[in-house]
C-alpha cells in the first residue's frame, strides 16, 4: 500500500514537471508582448517595450524564463502581467467565486443522474429509456452558448428578474437571508447549464453499470427467490453497480478549476474560466502558466484519489 | 424502499429548493422604477476591467475611463476643444532661447564680434524696428530680455561601447570649456527666431559655429564622434519653451491632503523614473527641467521646440504623499515585498486609487464592478449623483438586455441597437463624431502600390457610402485624411474619394492592369492578386473586409482575406511590414502631431508608420506642426500636410465612427443659479467626443421632464 | 425482462428459416442496429446531412457558384427567411438562385441559404478530419503500447533523444555551435550502436556501458505516461491557447482539436490489444510466423476498432460543438469559410432584430450533432458484445 502510494506519487510528480514543460513552450513559441503593452498605442515606443521586455525577463533565453518562472510560482511570488497583482490571489478570489457554481453543478449532476438512470436500466427499451436517452442526448448536442441565450431570453422576458452576474447589482443593503437566496437564483442557470453535459453523460454512465449488473448471477439468484424488483434493483443491483462511481469522486476534482469560459462570459460571472480567457487574450503568461499548472495539479490529485479510493473499496484489489 | 424514495426525492428537494429562490429575487421593476436610489446612481457597463488605476500607468481605455473620474489634471479641453484650466488656473507660454556666440565669425556690418558687443547688436536692432525683414522684425518684438551668460567649464563621463571589441564598455572622459552664450526671453514661442536672427548675424552665423573645438575628450576619438558629442552637449542654439502654471489654491485630494506643485512634480518624476515602466514616457521626454517656484506656481522648461507638450499636462495628477519613496518603503514592508524592487506598480494604490477628481473610489471586485462615490470636497462642486459605477458585463447581448430592464444606463451600443432604440420613447439618444477612423493601408514598399494611381483606383472601387449606410447605420462619416474631423487642422476643402468603379479601371489601366478574357486584371500575364487583413474580434472590420473583397472582386482583383489574432497580427504581420494591404483603425488625439504615423523615420520595423509612407514636404510639415506653438499657423500647416496625404492615398480613409449614446430621457442636466433656482436641461452632445463632457451636472429624474428647449 | 426486439428475431429464427446459414457479422449488425431506432434516426439524419453538404459544395464552390455565399448585397440585408427579393435595386447576378432568399439573408446580405450550404461541408471537414486525426494517433499510439508494450526503452535511448532534442532547440534558438556539436555527437552515437550490433560476439561489458543498456522505462507505460501529460490539459482552455497563438486557419482548428483528443482512443485500442494478445487466434497467427505487421493489421485491428468507431462517431459531434464554442469566442474557422459555427455567433448580436440568424444555425448543429451522437450510441450498443449475447 505505502509503496503504491510512493510509487504513483513519484510518477505523478514526473509527469506534472513534462506538463509544465510543455505548457510552457506551447505559450512561449508564441508570439505577441504581455499584456501591458499595446503595441499600436503610439505611447508605446520600441524603447518602452524593450524595458517590459527586460523586466519580465523576456530577453533570457528560454530556459531561464523558466526557471525563473516555476521558481516564482512555487515560492509565491509570480505576479500578473496584465496588472501586477499576485497570481495566486487573484486565482483564489476567482476560485472562490467559481466554486458555488461548481458545487450546485455537482450536486445537480450526481443527484439528478442516478434514478434517471436507474429507471432507464429498470425500463430498458422502453418509452421512458429510450426518451431519457433522447432528452440526455438533446441536452449535451445543445451548443451551449445558443441554449444560454434562448435561456436568458426566456427568462428575462416572462419573469423580469435579472440573471446576470452573482447577484443582483446592487442587492447589498438587502437582509442577509434575501441576499443568499438571490445568490441562489443566479446561480441555478449557469450551474444548470454546465450541468446539462453531465448529467447526460453519467446518467448513460449508471444506466450502462446498472446493466452490466444485472446480469451477475447474484441479482439472479436474488430475483429467482422471489424478491420484489424494485428491492432487487435498488438493493442488489444498485450497490454493486455503485462502485465504479466512488471511483469518480476523484475524477471530478479538476472541475473545480476548469470552469466554462462560454457560460462564465455569458452569464458574466467572475470565475477561472472567464480570467483563463482574459489572461490568454492578453497574453498574461504567468496566469495562463499557473492556471494550466494548477489544473494539472488537480488532475493528478484526482486520479490519485480515485486510485486509493478503489483500493479501499473493492476488496478484489489488493497490492 | 428507502433508497429508492431518497434517489427520487433529493432530486426533486433540491430542485425545489433553487426554483423558490425565485421568489427573493427583486425584479427589475422593484430595482429601478420602484427604487429611488437608483436615481442617484450613474451605472455604466462595459465589456472588459481595468487593469490598473493609475494614470501614469495605465494604457487601456477601461482603466482610463475610471481615473477621469478619479484623477485631475492640471488642464483639459472645453466643449469647443481649447484647452480650459482644471487644477492649474492660467498658464503662460514662452520661450527661452539660448545660442552660443561665435566670435570667428565676422557678423556683417559689425565684424568679429564679442559677446557682450553681439548681445548690444541684437538690442540695437530691436529698437531700430527695421521693416526690411517683416519675420526678424516680429522675431525682434517678442524679445523681452536679452542676456550675455559667461563661458563655463564642465566635464562629463560616458559609457560607450568600445569600437575594437564590440562587447566591452568603456568611459570616456569629456571635458567641456564652452563659448560664452546669449540668452534670450521671448515672450512666446517662435520656431524662426534663429532662422530670423541669422539674417540679422549672417547666413552662416549659427550653422558656423564648431562645437567640436570646445570639446576635449579621453581617450581621443574619431572626427564623427567628436561631433556627434558637439551637437548633443554645444548644440550652436537651443529653443528652451517653458511653460508657467498656476495652480488653483485650496484643492483637495479624496484623503483631505491638500494639493500643490509638489504633487505635479512628482508626477512627472515618476514618469521619467524607470522602475515604473510607465507607457506616458514619450511624451515627457523632451521636459528638460520641473521646477517648483512656490507651492501654487510650477515652470516646465522644455529642452527643444515640441508644440503637443501643453496637452500632456491634462495627465490626472498623483498623490506625492502616498506614492513617495517612504510610502512605497513602508508598504514594502508592510506587505513584506523587497523594498528595493518595490515599484509603484506592484502598490496597492493602483486598486485604491486617491485623486483630486469629482469622485472617489469606493470598491473594486474584478471584473465585476468598480464602485466610486462622489467627492463632496470636489473644487468645482459635487457632481450631482451620488454614485458613479462600472459595472462589467462581458457579453454584449447581456448588455443590452440589462440596459433595456434598466439596471445599466449606460453602454457602448452597437450601430444596429441605435436604430432600434431611437424608436423606442423610453430613451434619448445622441451622436457626434468620434476621434477614430478607420482605413485600409497599403504596403507601398510592395508592387502594386507603390503606384498612388492604384492605391486611389482601390479606393475608387469600395462604395464606402454604403458601408456607412448598411453596416455603420449610418453611425460614420466619410474623412479624407488624418486629422480629427471636428478640429480647424482637418481641412474640409478636400473631397472624398468618389464610388466609381469605372473609374478605377481607367486608371489601374493607365498603370498597365488590364482585364483578361476571365474578367481578372492582368498586367504582363500576371494576374492582381493580393491579400488583405485584419484583426479578429472586431465585426465591422470583419464586414469592411469581406465588402472590400467583394468589391475588388467586382473589378477583377483576386483578393484573398485573412483574419489573425490581435497579438498574431501586430507581431507577425504590422510590425515586421510584412503584409499587402490591411484594415485598421487609429484612435487620434487632438493634438496634430503626426510624427509616429507618417514622419518617413518611423517606417522601420515596430514603428508606427508600417505602411512606409515617404515624402519630403510632408516630413519638413510634420516636423514644423510639432514645433508650431501658434494654432492658426499650426492649422495651416495642417491643411497642407492633409492634402498631400490625401494626394498621394497610402491609405484608404473609410470613415470616421460616431459615438453614440442611448440614455434615459430621464437623465437631464440639472443647474443650479445662485439665487439657487433648479433649472433643468437636456443633454447636448459637445465637440469633446463624448456625450459626457458635462457629467457632473447630470441626474437623472423620477419622471422624464418636459424641457423647454427641447428640439 | 421482456425485450421486444428479442422476440422478433427468434421469431425469424424459429419460423421462416429455421435452417438458414449463420448470419454474415453485417447482417447481425445491421439486424440489431434496426431495433434502436433512434440510431437508425440518428443515421438517416447523418446521411441527409452528409448528402446535403455535399450538394452545397457543389453548389457553391468553384470559380462561379450557382449559389455564392460570398455575395454582398448590403441593400438587402436582414431579410427574413423566404423573403423575396428587391429585384429593383439588385443587378442581375446579385439575385438569388432560386428567386427567394429561403432562410433569409444575414447583416451583409449574404444568403443565409447558401452560407448554411457551404457551412455544412466545412463543418463536416472540420468533424472528420479532426476525428481523422485523433483517431489516427490514437490507434497508432493504443496499437504500440498495446502490441510492443513490454518492450523497453533502454537509458541510452532517452538520453540520445535529449540530446537531440536539446540540439535542435540550440539550434532553433540560433546557437547554432553548440547545437551542431550536439546534434552531432547524437548522430554519432546511432551510427555507433548500428555499427556494434553489426559485430555479435563483441560483448564487452563495461559497466557504463551496462548502465546505458539498462531498461529504463517500457514503452506501455511511456506511451501511457504521455497520454497521461496530455490528460492533465483543460482540453478547451488548451484549444483555445493554441488557437489564440496560431494565425487562425480551418486547418489549425482541425490539427488542434484533432491533436488534443487522441487520448481516449489511446486508451481503447491499447485495453483491446492487451486482451486479443492473449486470445488464442493471435497465438494461432503467431505460431504460423505471419509478421507482426500483418498479425496488427489483418487479425487484430478489426477486432479493436468496435470501442474506437463508437468514440469516433461521437468525437465528430463535439468537434462540431467545439468548433461553434471557438467561433463564439471569435476564434472559430475565419471568413470567407462559413461554417454554422461562425454563423451563429456572428448572428447572435442581432438576435433581436434577426432571430433567424441565430435559430437556423443553431438548430441545424443541434439536430446534426444530436443525429451523430444517437447513431454513436447505438452503435455502442450494438457493437458491445456483453450486450450482444443476450440476443
Amino acid at each position: 500500500m505505502i509503496s503504491f502510494i510512493g510509487r504513483s506519487a513519484i510518477q505523478k510528480i514526473i509527469t506534472l514537471f513534462f506538463v509544465s514543460i510543455v505548457s510552457f513552450l506551447i505559450i512561449h513559441l508564441a508570439p505577441g508582448e504581455p499584456g501591458q503593452v499595446d503595441p499600436m498605442n503610439p505611447k508605446f515606443t520600441p524603447e518602452v517595450v524593450e524595458r517590459f521586455k527586460k523586466e519580465f525577463h523576456l530577453d533570457k533565453p528560454l530556459h531561464v524564463q523558466y526557471l525563473y518562472f516555476y521558481q516564482n510560482l512555487l515560492t509565491g511570488k509570480t505576479v500578473s502581467w496584465k496588472d501586477n497583482q499576485p497570481v495566486l490571489k487573484k486565482i483564489w478570489e476567482r476560485f472562490l467565486n467559481s466554486l458555488p457554481l461548481f458545487i450546485v453543478g455537482t450536486i445537480l449532476t450526481w443527484t439528478l443522474s442516478f434514478p434517471v438512470g436507474i429507471r432507464s436500466a429498470i425500463f430498458r427499451g422502453r418509452l421512458y429509456d429510450r426518451s431519457a436517452t433522447f432528452l440526455s442526448y438533446l441536452l449535451i448536442s445543445i451548443p451551449g452558448f445558443f441554449f444560454a441565450y434562448i435561456l436568458i431570453i426566456l427568462v428575462v422576458t416572462h419573469f423580469h428578474v435579472p440573471v446576470i452576474g452573482m447577484e443582483t447589482f446592487g442587492i447589498g443593503d438587502a437582509s442577509v437571508l434575501h441576499i443568499f437566496m438571490d445568490r441562489i437564483w443566479h446561480l441555478i442557470l449557469p450551474s444548470v447549464l454546465g450541468a446539462t453535459g453531465g448529467i447526460a453523460v453519467l446518467s448513460r454512465y449508471v444506466r450502462s453499470q446498472m446493466l452490466e449488473v444485472e446480469g451477475q448471477d447474484y441479482v439472479r439468484t436474488a430475483r429467482a427467490k422471489g424478491l420484489p424488483t424494485e428491492q432487487v434493483y435498488y438493493k442488489h443491483a444498485l450497490r454493486n453497480a455503485l462502485l465504479p462511481f466512488v471511483t469518480m469522486f476523484g475524477l471530478i476534482l479538476p472541475g473545480l478549476i476548469g470552469g466554462s469560459v462560454i457560460i462564465e462570459s455569458i452569464f458574466s460571472w467572475p470565475g477561472m474560466g472567464r480570467m483563463a480567457y482574459e489572461a490568454i487574450l492578453a497574453r498574461d503568461y504567468p496566469v495562463i502558466l499557473t492556471v494550466n499548472f494548477a489544473s494539472a495539479v488537480l488532475v493528478l490529485a484526482g486520479t490519485f484519489i480515485s486510485d486509493l479510493l478503489y483500493l479501499v473499496v473493492d476488496p478484489r484489489i489488493r497490492l | 424502499m428507502t433508497t429508492r424514495r431518497v434517489l427520487i426525492l433529493a432530486p426533486v428537494l433540491l430542485i425545489l429548493v433553487l426554483l423558490q429562490s425565485y421568489f427573493w429575487v427583486p425584479t427589475y421593476e422593484q430595482q429601478t422604477r420602484g427604487n429611488p436610489e437608483r436615481l442617484d446612481k450613474y451605472i455604466i457597463g462595459s465589456i472588459g476591467d481595468a487593469s490598473i488605476l493609475n494614470p501614469i500607468l495605465s494604457a487601456d481605455s477601461a482603466s482610463s475611463n475610471i481615473e477621469d473620474m478619479v484623477f485631475e489634471g492640471l488642464i483639459d479641453r472645453d466643449e469647443q476643444l481649447r484647452f480650459r484650466g482644471r487644477l492649474a488656473t492660467s498658464w503662460d507660454v514662452y520661450e527661452e532661447a539660448f545660442f552660443y556666440v561665435n566670435e570667428s565669425f565676422s557678423i556683417p556690418g559689425l565684424g568679429k564680434a564679442s559677446p557682450q558687443e553681439v548681445a548690444d547688436y541684437i538690442k540695437e536692432a530691436k529698437k531700430k524696428g527695421d521693416e526690411t525683414w517683416p519675420g526678424l522684425r516680429d522675431s525682434l518684438d517678442s524679445i523681452t530680455e536679452i542676456s550675455v551668460i559667461p563661458p563655463r567649464n564642465f566635464s562629463v563621463i560616458r559609457h560607450e561601447k568600445d569600437p575594437n571589441n564590440g562587447k566591452k564598455k568603456k568611459d570616456i572622459k569629456i571635458s567641456v570649456a564652452a563659448a560664452a552664450g546669449i540668452k534670450l526671453v521671448l515672450n512666446r514661442v517662435d520656431q524662426g527666431l534663429f532662422q530670423n536672427l541669422s539674417l540679422l548675424l549672417g547666413n552662416d552665423y549659427f550653422e558656423s559655429f564648431q562645437g567640436e573645438d570646445y570639446l576635449r575628450t579621453e581617450p581621443r576619438l574619431g572626427k564623427e564622434k567628436l561631433a556627434a558629442y558637439a551637437d548633443e552637449l554645444l548644440p550652436a542654439f537651443e529653443h528652451n519653451p517653458t511653460l508657467m502654471f498656476h495652480l488653483r489654491p485650496g484643492v483637495k485630494f479624496h484623503d483631505g491632503h491638500l494639493f500643490d506643485a509638489y504633487d505635479v512634480k512628482f508626477t512627472y518624476e515618476s514618469i521619467m523614473n524607470p522602475k515604473n515602466l510607465s507607457p506616458r514616457i514619450a511624451d515627457y521626454e523632451p521636459v528638460k527641467t520641473v521646477k517648483v517656484i512656490d507651492p501654487l506656481t510650477i515652470k516646465i522648461v522644455y529642452k527643444r521646440l515640441y508644440s503637443p507638450a501643453i496637452g500632456t499636462w491634462g495627465m490626472g495628477i498623483l498623490p506625492e504623499h502616498l506614492l513617495n519613496e517612504q510610502a512605497l518603503k513602508k508598504e514594502a514592508l508592510r506587505l513584506g515585498k523587497d523594498s528595493d524592487t518595490f515599484s509603484m506598480r506592484q502598490s496597492t494604490f493602483s486598486r485604491k486609487p486617491v485623486g483630486c477628481g469629482p469622485f472617489r473610489f469606493r470598491e473594486w471586485k474584478s471584473d465585476q464592478y468598480i464602485a466610486l462615490d462622489r467627492f463632496d470636497d470636489y473644487w468645482e462642486g459635487p457632481p450631482n449623483y451620488k454614485g458613479y459605477i462600472f459595472r462589467v458585463i462581458a457579453d454584449l447581448l447581456t448588455q443590452e438586455m440589462e440596459f433595456y430592464a434598466g439596471t445599466i444606463d449606460s453602454y457602448s451600443v452597437q450601430p444596429h441597437q441605435v436604430k432600434r432604440l431611437e424608436k423606442d420613447p423610453r430613451f434619448q439618444s445622441f451622436s457626434g463624431i468620434a476621434f477614430g477612423y478607420t482605413y485600409i493601408g497599403y504596403n507601398i514598399r510592395r508592387k502594386p502600390f507603390d503606384d498612388p494611381r492604384i492605391r486611389r483606383a482601390l479606393g475608387m472601387a469600395i462604395d464606402i457610402d454604403k458601408i456607412l449606410n448598411y453596416v455603420l447605420y449610418g453611425q460614420g462619416k466619410r474623412i479624407t485624411g488624418p486629422f480629427v474631423k471636428q478640429t480647424d487642422y482637418y481641412n474640409h476643402n478636400i473631397e472624398p474619394i468618389p464610388y466609381d468603379p469605372k473609374g478605377a479601371l481607367a486608371l489601374l489601366e493607365a498603370a498597365g492592369w488590364k482585364r483578361n478574357k476571365a474578367g481578372w486584371l492582368e498586367k504582363d500575364g500576371e494576374r492582381l492578386k493580393f491579400t488583405l487583413i485584419t484583426n479578429s474580434g472586431n465585426d465591422l472590420r470583419k464586414a469592411i473586409l469581406a465588402i472590400a473583397q467583394d468589391a475588388w472582386k467586382q473589378i477583377g482583383i483576386d483578393v484573398r482575406t485573412d483574419l489573425l489574432e490581435w497579438s498574431v497580427f501586430i507581431q507577425e504581420r504590422v510590425n515586421k511590414a510584412d503584409f499587402d494591404a490591411l484594415i485598421l483603425g487609429w484612435q487620434m488625439g487632438i493634438d496634430p502631431d503626426l510624427y509616429q504615423i507618417w514622419h518617413s523615420s518611423q517606417t522601420n520595423p515596430y514603428q508606427l508608420n508600417f505602411v512606409g509612407f515617404k515624402n519630403h514636404e510632408a516630413d519638413d510639415l510634420i516636423i514644423k506642426i510639432r514645433q508650431e506653438y501658434d494654432h492658426d499657423q499650426q492649422a495651416e500647416y495642417c491643411h497642407r500636410l492633409h492634402e498631400i496625404i490625401a494626394e498621394e492615398q497610402p491609405y484608404t480613409f473609410l470613415y470616421v465612427g460616431k459615438w453614440t449614446a442611448v440614455l434615459d430621457k430621464r437623465i437631464v442636466i440639472k443647474k443650479v443659479d445662485d439665487a439657487g433656482n433648479v433649472r433643468y436641461e437636456k443633454i447636448k452632445p459637445t465637440k469633446t467626443g463624448s456625450y459626457s463632457f458635462h457629467f457632473n451636472r447630470w441626474i437623472k429624474l423620477p419622471e422624464a421632464p418636459i424641457l423647454l428647449d427641447e428640439g | 425482462m421482456i425485450n421486444m426486439g428479442e422476440k422478433g428475431i427468434n421469431q425469424d429464427f424459429q419460423f421462416d428459416e429455421p435452417l438458414a446459414p449463420k448470419r454474415t457479422r453485417m447482417q447481425e449488425f445491421w439486424v440489431l442496429l434496426r431495433q434502436n431506432r433512434l440510431a437508425i434516426l440518428g443515421l438517416i439524419i447523418f446521411i441527409l446531412f452528409f448528402c446535403c453538404a455535399l450538394t452545397g459544395l457543389f453548389l457553391t464552390s468553384g470559380p462561379d457558384p450557382l449559389i455564392d455565399p460570398a455575395l454582398i448585397r448590403l441593400q438587402e440585408k436582414l431579410r427574413p427567411p423566404l423573403a423575396k427579393p428587391n429585384l429593383d435595386s439588385l443587378r442581375a447576378e446579385e439575385v438569388p438562385y432560386m428567386g427567394v432568399y429561403l432562410m433569409g439573408t444575414d447583416d451583409l446580405g449574404r444568403d443565409v441559404f447558401a452560407r448554411m450550404l457551404q457551412g455544412a461541408w466545412v463543418s463536416l471537414t472540420v468533424g472528420f478530419v479532426a476525428v481523422g486525426i485523433s483517431v489516427l494517433i490514437g490507434i497508432f499510439m493504443g496499437g504500440i503500447a498495446g502490441y510492443f508494450g513490454q518492450h523497453h526503452i533502454r537509458v541510452d535511448h532517452i538520453l540520445l533523444t535529449c540530446l537531440l532534442i536539446s540540439g535542435a532547440g540550440l539550434v532553433a534558438t540560433k546557437l547554432f555551435y553548440s547545437g551542431a556539436v550536439l546534434l552531432f555527437f547524437g548522430l554519432g552515437y546511432i551510427f555507433y550502436s548500428f555499427f556494434t550490433k553489426k559485430i555479435p560476439g563483441k560483448k564487452a561489458v563495461t559497466s557504463w556501458k551496462g548502465f546505458l543498456h539498462k531498461n529504463a522505462v517500457s514503452i506501455d507505460t511511456l506511451i501511457m505516461r504521455i497520454v497521461d501529460i496530455m490528460l492533465c490539459f483543460p482540453s478547451f482552455f488548451l484549444i483555445l491557447t493554441v488557437v489564440a497563438i496560431l494565425p487562425a486557419s480551418i486547418y489549425n482548428i482541425m490539427i488542434v482539436i484533432g491533436l488534443t483528443s487522441w487520448m481516449g482512443a489511446t486508451r481503447f485500442v491499447r485495453a483491446e490489444f492487451l486482451s486479443l494478445r492473449e486470445q488464442d487466434f493471435v497465438a494461432a497467427v503467431k505460431a504460423l510466423g505471419v509478421s507482426n505487421y500483418r498479425i496488427i493489421f489483418r487479425h487484430m485491428m478489426p477486432n479493436a476498432l468496435a470501442p474506437v468507431l463508437v468514440s469516433a462517431t461521437i468525437g465528430i459531434a463535439t468537434a462540431i460543438l467545439t468548433e461553434a464554442g471557438l467561433s463564439f469566442l471569435g476564434f472559430g474557422v475565419p471568413p470567407p469559410h462559413a461554417t454554422w459555427g461562425n454563423i451563429l455567433s456572428d448572428g447572435k448580436r442581432f438576435i433581436f432584430d434577426a432571430p433567424w440568424l441565430t435559430f437556423i444555425p443553431g438548430i441545424a448543429i443541434l439536430i446534426v450533432v444530436l443525429s451523430f451522437n444517437l447513431f454513436g450510441e447505438g452503435l455502442r450498443d450494438v457493437l458491445n458484445p456483453k450486450l450482444r449475447e443476450r440476443h
